[in-house]
């Protein structure tokens, strides 16, 4: 076991963790954040994607020890109590979730992508999402619900 | 209060989803809970001589190792129960998705561990991996009872074959074939057994038929059913891969023996090589017109590859058969259809059910015939799509509202074509954006059927309780119905159907979660049926509930609450018949869905590559009861079809698989998707279905194939012998050099 401190969702923590245990295993299995989801467990398909201060990563695939001394984001970081993030609200809105396995690695990829480039256009939209796999959806509601949150997100920020 | 029914709501757990609240079955642990993991059979077709779980059980932290011995009743399966659910010594396992054993174990780490240490003695058998070589006379049986490894063959004789041909000015005819699909549902097969308060043995699990699974397991088990549960969490979607056990006879098993927790989790390896897929069809097919474009006859052969189990493949096959020729009005065909075992991977349900390998064949055929008679493609579609009333393939009429000339109608406009005095004509397609490339556009029609068919007894019950004000109003609707959502919005779909017969917002619905001894059989998530049998049940069950609380009013009784259940039987108002056993005449299916595609490629004829355009979508749903939750089916069922037409196929050499992980199976991403979808929604009411609803699950999978494959036809002139029609595929096509064997 090998001792890990990070930052996740704003909160230090320190655990003990197997040498060779994945950053999605962690998150879900010692501190039951299961908002992270795995499907393929190869980095194939973005299920798991989080955030590693601020850039997105594929958990499943990402050793643990490399969030050490680090800020990890993951789905249950967005929004609070009463609001969902402004992300989360458009895929709402947007009917951009079906059976919704795949939604948190999306809404977190979105995430990583509207913080790099807030306008995108819907080709970029598409390109920054190409490595997140969807079975539901066909994903033209997934690309609606982003392009909806980079046009409510600029709006905040033009107050 | 407004209409509800015809309004784009939210899901109504979409919330807890966006915020990756929603628990799945691997995101739920229980206290104490152990690990399994199964042993699966190293070998497509070999006889087990010895099971040694010595060296597996003293492995430190295994608790049990659980085989055949253990297993009261030792056959499962949907419809035709004739797999072992561990196989035992002396017997035979039939393709590497059998099992031998489950480990359990106190993590799962050493359950998959110690999996490895199950010493198996096996006898290797020959393989059969070829539906071809399975007919051949003297081919190892798979199973002993099936001579020549059919399982089940369906003529249909109508009219005159040979009489039909000869009316004919032009017969094309020819072959194409399908590959096996992976459902590739994202939420990967897990699940726990336990023990419940009641001491019931129960599961939780990702189901579409939790009342089957229940009766299955009891059956397994030798309990009463009442001493059996299964609870359905969040499900991360199905396609029709959950409609037969997968999992939850395993954990329920661990749970009966172990009388402990026992979670169980399988990687995406597991599930991509040990769990059922689409069946392969090979198609030959014979079709004439006259030189108006009028069908005379048809002569088909389609074959499936069963694999190694039945599974469905009964049910699937006899769906195929009658929607063997689509949607078209033909006065005489003859069309045998076979199942055929092989060592192959298990086939079962998958997204049209034995309807979405058909249109591969009709529709590239139809549009043979349109070349040869010098016609427009949706010219000669109009001239013999099947209208109300007109007489099927199977020699039943018609009914229920009839969509077919309405999508196709739709779908043309939308896409530029004209009509002028009867005749139609196609748009121009533009200039293409590099020299080497072409464009195209191709245009599909296809059918599917609403509900269990063939006679079975399709029925969904829902039970509805109304808490009243004293002065009668509604202040909540608690309904219970066991509709399981698998993603498609069921459950919002039902909400809606109660809040608009009720004439209450929808937040005071509330639908109780699947939890079989909660509530009420609801039959399967599949066959596009919960829309019209369980929006049925939950339709009747509301208004019967309202008389009851009317008739309270009237009494003045002062009672708080009313109930009422309902049992929606399909063949109360659509009656369906069996075949007949030699011509194949019957009344096969409920209701049915229509759906017309059309698609604008441009072909890259240095590389084959082949990229959509645009695509225009028109399905007839009867009545879309929330509009963008139909949107999401339609371009969901596309992207199911841009896969199966492109880029999808799980290959196995000689019974072993060799697709194995998402980076070998190409489900389409977001940049393979067509530019642009157009969708139409088409509304031709069912009187039968709620609100004159009939389903749309499956019907926008099928006809997307056919769609790309006449537009790669339009821009290259080439034909394809089989899909997916990869970048490799259609570069061989325009080499002339054919396709690679199959």
């Amino acid at each position: 076991m090998q001792t890990l401190s990070m930052h996740v969702n704003g909160s230090p923590i320190t655990l003990e963790v197997e040498p060779d245990a994945s950053l999605a295993d962690v998150l879900r299995e010692q501190l039951g954040l299961t908002g992270t989801k795995i499907a393929c467990g190869e980095g194939e398909c973005g299920a798991c994607t989080v955030l590693l201060d601020g850039v997105a990563v594929t958990s499943c695939i990402t050793p643990a020890m490399k969030a050490a001394g680090r800020h990890v984001q993951t789905i249950e970081g967005l929004g609070d109590q009463r609001e969902m993030d402004v992300i989360q609200q458009s895929f709402a809105d947007a009917f951009a979730s079906q059976c919704g396995y795949c939604t948190p690695g999306f809404i977190m990829a979105t995430k990583a992508l509207l913080a790099e480039n807030p306008h995108p256009t819907r080709e970029e939209i598409m390109q920054g999402v190409s490595g997140n796999l969807c079975r539901c959806t066909g994903y033209y509601q997934i690309v609606d619900a982003i392009a909806l949150a980079a046009k409510r997100l600029s709006k905040e920020e033009r107050g | 209060m407004n209409a509800v029914v015809g309004t784009s709501r939210p899901r109504t757990d979409i919330e807890a989803r966006v915020r990756g609240v929603t628990r799945y079955p691997q995101d739920l642990n229980m206290p104490g809970q152990l690990y399994g993991a199964v042993v699966w059979s190293a070998y497509p077709h070999a006889i087990v001589r010895r099971i040694d779980t010595s060296e597996a059980s003293a492995l430190p932290g295994v608790e049990r190792v659980i085989t055949y011995k253990d297993v009261p009743v030792n056959r499962y399966g949907i419809n035709t129960p004739d797999q072992p659910v561990l196989v035992a010594e002396g017997d035979r396992v039939r393709w590497v998705g059998d099992r031998i054993a489950i480990v359990v174990a106190r993590d799962l780490h050493t359950a998959r561990r110690a999996r490895d240490l199950v010493r198996v003695d096996y006898e290797p058998l020959p393989v059969v991996s070829d539906t071809r070589e399975a007919m051949r006379p003297g081919a190892p049986l798979i199973h002993a009872d099936k001579p020549g490894n059919i399982l089940y063959h369906i003529p249909i004789r109508k009219g005159n074959l040979q009489e039909g041909l000869a009316q004919a000015d032009v017969i094309v005819e020819g072959e194409i074939s399908t590959p096996f699909v992976e459902h590739a549902y994202m939420q990967p097969e897990a699940g726990i057994g336990y023990i419940d308060e009641e001491g019931r043995v129960t599961v939780i699990a990702a189901a579409q038929w939790p009342h089957d699974d229940l009766h299955q397991i009891a059956r397994m088990l030798n309990l009463p059913e009442d001493q059996v549960r299964e609870v359905v969490p969040a499900v991360g979607g199905a396609f029709g891969g959950r409609e037969d056990m997968y999992i939850q006879h395993l954990l329920a098993l661990c749970a009966y023996v172990l009388r402990r927790p026992v979670k169980m989790v399988f990687e995406r390896e597991e599930s991509i090589t040990h769990t059922g897929k689409r069946h392969p069809f090979r198609f030959r097919y014979t079709v004439g017109a006259r030189r108006d474009g009028t069908l005379t006859a048809a002569r088909l052969e389609l074959v499936a590859d069963a694999g190694a189990y039945a599974s469905s493949t009964v049910p699937v096959l006899s769906n195929a058969a009658t929607f063997a020729a689509g949607p078209y009005r033909i006065p005489h065909a003859a069309v045998d259809a076979y199942a055929v075992f092989t060592n192959n991977a298990v086939t079962m349900a998958m997204r049209g059910f034995g309807a979405t390998q058909p249109p591969v064949m009709y529709e590239t055929y139809m549009d043979r015939l349109a070349e040869a008679l010098h016609m427009d493609p949706v010219e000669i579609r109009m001239k013999n799509l099947l209208g109300d009333g007109d007489i099927a393939l199977t020699g039943n009429a018609m009914w229920g509202g009839v969509g077919a000339k309405e999508t196709l109608r739709q779908a043309a406009l939308a896409a530029g074509w004209r009509e002028e005095s009867g005749h139609w004509f196609k748009p121009d397609v533009g200039q293409p954006s590099a020299p080497y490339k072409k464009r195209g556009i191709g245009v599909a029609c296809a059918y599917k059927n609403v509900g269990y068919s063939l006679g079975f007894d399709d029925k969904s019950g829902a039970d509805v309780t109304l808490t009243l004000g004293a002065d009668g109003s509604i202040a909540r609707a608690v309904v219970k119905c066991g509709a399981v959502d698998v993603g498609q919005g069921i459950v919002t779909a039902l909400t809606q159907i109660a809040a608009d017969v009720l004439g209450i917002d929808p937040w005071r619905v509330e639908l109780v979660p699947v939890d079989t001894s909660r509530v009420p059989d609801a039959g399967s998530s599949s066959a596009s049926r919960h829309v019209y049998m369980s929006g049925n049940a939950v339709y009747q069950a509301c208004q019967a509930a309202l008389a009851k609380r009317d008739e309270v009013l009237r009494a003045e009784t002062g009672e708080t609450e009313v109930s009422a259940s309902y049992v929606y039987h399909g063949r109360s108002r659509r009656p369906t018949t069996p075949f007949d056993p030699e011509t194949g005449q019957c009344n096969p299916h409920i209701s049915y869905s229509y759906g017309t595609e059309i698609a604008l490629v441009e072909v890259d004829t240095e590389t084959g590559e082949t990229e959509i355009l645009k695509m225009w979508a028109a399905h007839d749903a009867g009545k879309a009861i929330n509009p963008a939750m139909y949107f999401g089916q339609v371009a969901g069922g596309i992207h199911m079809g841009v896969g199966f037409g492109q880029t999808e196929e799980y290959l196995q050499i000689d019974g072993r698989p060799r697709t194995r992980r998402f980076s070998e199976y190409q489900i389409p991403t977001v940049l393979d998707m067509p530019k642009e979808l157009v969708s139409v929604i088409v509304e031709v009411q069912d009187p039968t279905g709620p609100f004159g609803a009939k389903g749309l699950g499956e019907t926008p999978t099928l006809s997307t194939a056919p769609a790309i494959l006449n537009a790669i036809h339009d821009a290259t002139g080439v034909w394809l012998p089989r899909i997916p029609a990869t970048s490799e595929e259609v570069w061989r096509a325009l080499q002339g050099q054919g396709a690679r064997p199959s």
